[in-house]
């Protein structure tokens, strides 16, 4: 099947929805409440149990709460915005906001009063909807530097009974003067709703913005619904499917997972009842849709990894054997290969025994729509799930023109950041991409890039040639598939003008088990990229010492033939997600170990460059020089505070005569 | 119910001794309808004994302790409880093999009616009563941000966790005051200033006046809206924060006096 084909399959009858002239979020609501009325909507964790709203229910509490922001003046066109954690009221307020054609904004709860005021001023804010004390706190210490803000409402009354500003108002409050105002105007909202366009603003995200100002992105309702429907075409997705609504939406990925697709699919969300159980949450509602960032299944992954170590032996080695199982079967199915009967016969045993627990465990058991939402995770924490048996897939694309690739179908690369994505021809032509000569990616098609708010300099600045420019460095492989590098800022300039990721060959050739540290060489003086390398003593002795190669101390071992091929071999699996010019060419092994108490490392063990490109500079010169070994005198600190020098033969590796040599 | 003077619970004169040790000589002290009341003292200045004659742990000799103009002074600790005074413990008093909620409904038993035998005849007797009783304690437990580890067993929490419970149990017999001895000792910073919200939140929300017995002059300074001074059984000083902390006497007791050559 072609990608269209697999498309209109997946859609199914979804777009359909649109022939109907929706084309707003709140449009859409209406449309869905009256469809499907008592079905399930939202449910949050409440007093211990989880209490359900059904379309009408969400619809009547957006409706209230729309016509109470009316009745305060919020008129079209200007700005809400909500800040707090992930809570019904949260998404009430944003439906409710654009239903009387107001844009929404979210923040981060974790933001400073400081950086909120810049956010407030810069939307034209008039109305903060607040989850709790913490955040109206916030608001009200900047209160005053907020010309335009008229209103401050709260949906958690906690520790706010004494409070008496002429500002503060409940949420309960605005729904009752909404209601209000219903009684006198019983279509004003369905009018309201009418007549938003799918050109309208829905939302602004502010992007966090390493260098400067953040600067808010226009995500227009088309560019919500084009994005939903970019997922929904590359793999089927249930209706009525249980998600967790975790990332926060002040992140443009949850206005398209938990916002849109949920509304539009529809997905039963649910709101964790606190960032600290989340992880409780996810079992109890049998969670089958989940969107994390890197960062957090990185820690779920650790989590079982720690609670590992504290089981007892024979837990720990049913753990092992069965996560070797679960690698051997379902990574070798992930990469379309033949899996052995063995392997096959020994599955169910280790599905039952270690698998299907650890899934129901972790709450991932019913999971078959999971996301790493952004770019660079570690292959290795996605071999991690995928062993367990969650078919955890990468989603990556920009705020600004949505989502571009997700690992689609059942086979698929993990180091690559998936397929591109189809675009149903109701929001525009399909993606397009091009890779600039500096790698950058540039894309077009969809429903395109709305614009920055207010900043027409920086979103002129963002287009070539009619391609949105990302800031993303990327390498198509010989397969065509993308690969992630690095922001493109992050990349380093050689002297051939060549600019490769740093980050990204450190952390990948930091994944092998035989590499402890690496420093990659390469500057505007320097023509190729080069390594200097900490093997990791443990593993490369274990490795050794079943091939009965014989060694004596760290440098014997870090100088051995074998163990050079062997960390060469290392490199050269890198290499191959590397563009030309970008791939490490010559690499060496330090004869000593780095060490924090030498200050090549900081405490929290990160290479100090600078300090160590002084310190090994002699090492480096004489590989950029195309020696193939040379004496080298390293001082060292013994741990009773004597100085000495280590005296060592160090040999410096080449990838491309060595590959030549022994193939 | 309550007297006009505005007390809700008086101590007059009272007086314990246990053999020739005077633990408290004639105090005297009152609670108004709506305050945070620090007791405060020197080790061994009598402030544990204060409470524990209020809520009938320990019979005074002399003097007489009123409740809503109730004189409670020979009543026995569990009648008192029922009147409405919870207290909490400097020790921790709980079940440590139950769960959190099974501590707190244990802590709402005087709320409950049915009877095994009613268990056992019809459930929804019973069936009934729990939902009502489980509403309670969960909203004690929304109250108190214990919700991440409701059913997580009381012996395997942290000691600040614990005293969070154990505060949990004494607001689910929904008292009309609330007695804590030392709620703050062996805490870290955070823990105490979690623990000081919540005292005034208690006050604040529920509106339950609080009698506190701690050693934190920090804490008693930031949140009591009286304070009553006490060493070696004696009141020494009574007032609000400020004139306690200028009061000479009280910095005689808590630093100590030049001994005179």
């Amino acid at each position: 099947m072609n990608i269209a084909e697999e498309a209109t399959k997946n859609w199914g009858d979804l777009p359909k929805i649109f022939d109907g002239g929706i084309e707003t979020l709140p449009q859409l609501l209406l449309y869905q409440a009256q469809r499907l009325g008592d079905r399930t909507f939202h449910r949050k964790k409440d007093f211990g149990i989880w209490q359900r709203y059904s379309f009408n229910d969400v619809l009547e509490n957006v409706k209230n709460f729309a016509m109470g922001l009316s009745a305060l003046g919020v008129k079209r066109g200007e700005t809400v915005t909500m800040v707090g954690e992930n809570e019904p009221e949260l998404f009430w307020s944003e439906y409710a906001a654009q239903a009387i054609g107001a844009k929404a904004v979210c923040l981060y709860p974790d933001f400073t009063p400081a950086q909120m005021e810049y956010l407030l001023n810069h939307s034209e804010t008039v109305v903060a909807v607040c989850e709790d004390q913490e955040q109206v706190d916030k608001v009200l210490e900047i209160e005053g530097k907020l010309p335009l803000v008229h209103h401050i409402i709260y949906w958690d009354d906690r520790g706010m009974w004494k409070y008496n500003h002429p500002k503060l108002l409940t949420f309960k409050q605005v729904q009752e003067r909404g209601k209000k105002a219903i009684q006198e105007n019983p279509d004003k909202f369905e009018k309201e709703v009418a007549a938003g366009k799918g050109e309208d603003p829905a939302v602004i995200s502010y992007t966090s913005g390493t260098t400067g100002l953040p600067k808010g992105c226009i995500m227009t309702y088309n560019n919500l619904f084009d994005t939903a429907l970019r997922v929904a075409g590359s793999m089927p997705i249930k209706p009525f499917t249980q998600a967790l609504s975790y990332i926060s939406p002040a992140w443009a990925a949850e206005q398209m997972f938990g916002v849109t697709q949920g509304l539009l699919t529809p997905f039963v969300v649910n709101f964790p009842e606190e960032p600290e159980t989340v992880q409780e949450n996810l079992r109890e509602i049998g969670t089958e849709a989940v969107t994390f960032t890197p960062r957090q299944w990185e820690s779920l992954a650790s989590l079982v990894e720690s609670k590992m170590l504290d089981a007892g032996p024979i837990r720990r080695w049913f753990f092992g054997w069965g996560m070797a199982v679960g690698r051997k079967v379902n990574l070798a199915e992930l990469e379309g290969k033949k899996v052995s009967l063995v392997w096959r016969f020994l599955y169910p045993l280790a599905e039952k025994l270690v698998l299907h627990p650890l899934r129901d465990n972790l709450g991932l058991q019913a999971a078959y729509y999971t996301q790493s939402g952004g770019s660079g995770m570690a292959p290795d924490v996605f071999r991690f799930f995928h062993a367990m048996g969650v078919k955890l897939r990468n989603v990556f694309g920009t705020t600004e023109m949505g989502l571009f690739t997700l690992h689609q179908g059942e086979t698929y690369d993990l180091e690559t950041v998936g397929k591109w994505m189809p675009i149903h021809p109701r929001f525009g032509p399909p993606l397009e991409y091009r890779v600039s000569e500096q790698g950058e990616l540039l894309v077009k098609g969809g429903s395109g890039f709305a614009g920055y708010y207010k900043n027409p300099e920086a979103t002129a600045n963002r287009m070539v040639d009619g391609y949105y420019s990302t800031g993303d460095a990327v390498y198509m492989t010989e397969k065509k598939e993308m690969v992630y590098l690095d922001r493109l800022e992050d990349m380093r300039k050689l002297s051939t003008d060549h600019s490769y990721p740093p980050q990204f060959i450190e952390n990948r050739l930091r994944f092998s088990p035989f590499i402890k540290e690496v420093m990659t060489l390469g500057d505007e003086k320097k023509p190729f990229v080069s390594a200097m390398i900490n093997i990791d003593m443990g593993t490369v002795g274990l490795w050794a010492e079943q091939r009965s190669i014989g060694y004596t101390t760290f440098t014997d071992l870090s100088q051995n033939p074998r163990v050079r091929d062997l960390i060469r071999r290392e490199v050269a699996k890198v290499n191959y997600f590397l563009p030309e010019g970008s791939k490490v060419i010559r690499f060496f092994n330090l004869p000593k170990e780095l060490d924090p108490d030498e200050d090549e490392l900081t405490r929290s063990r990160k290479i100090r460059r600078g300090f160590l490109e002084q310190k090994y500079a002699d090492f480096i010169a004489a590989t950029y020089e195309g020696k193939k070994e040379f004496q080298a005198r390293v001082p060292v600190r013994y741990q009773d505070g004597r100085v000495g020098t280590l005296n060592a033969t160090v040999y410096i590796n080449d990838l491309e005569t060595e590959e030549k040599e022994n193939p | 119910m309550v007297r006009e003077n505005g007390y809700l619970m008086r101590a007059e004169a009272v007086s314990l001794r246990f053999g020739g040790v005077i633990a408290l000589a004639d105090v005297s002290v009152n609670l108004g309808r709506s305050e945070i009341l620090a007791v405060i003292g020197p080790n061994g200045a009598g402030k544990s004994c204060l409470l524990n004659c209020m809520n009938g742990f320990y019979r005074p000799q002399e003097g007489r302790i009123y409740f809503q103009d109730l004189d409670i002074t020979r009543m026995r600790s569990h009648h008192i409880a029922k009147l409405g005074v919870a207290r909490t413990f400097q020790g921790i008093q709980l079940f440590p093999g139950l769960s959190v909620i099974d501590n707190l409904l244990a802590g709402r038993h005087i709320y409950m009616k049915t009877n095994p035998v009613q268990g056992f005849l019809y459930r929804l007797w019973t069936h009934r009563e729990e939902m009502r009783e489980r509403r309670k304690v969960e909203e004690i437990i929304d109250f108190l941000e214990i919700k991440h580890i409701r059913h997580a067993l009381v012996g395997a929490l942290s000691y600040g966790l614990r005293k969070r419970v154990d505060l949990g149990r004494a607001l689910a017999m929904e008292p009309k005051v609330l007695l804590m001895d030392e709620p703050m000792a062996g805490m870290n910073l955070e823990e105490k200033e979690d623990m000081a919200r919540f005292v005034i939140d208690i006050r604040e929300a529920m509106d339950i006046p609080v009698v506190i017995v701690e050693h934190d002059m920090q804490v008693v300074m930031d949140i009591a809206d009286r304070i009553y001074v006490l060493n070696w059984g004696n009141v020494i000083a009574e007032g609000n924060p400020e004139s306690i902390k200028r009061n000479p006497e009280v910095i005689q007791a808590y630093l100590g006096e030049e001994r005179r050559k």
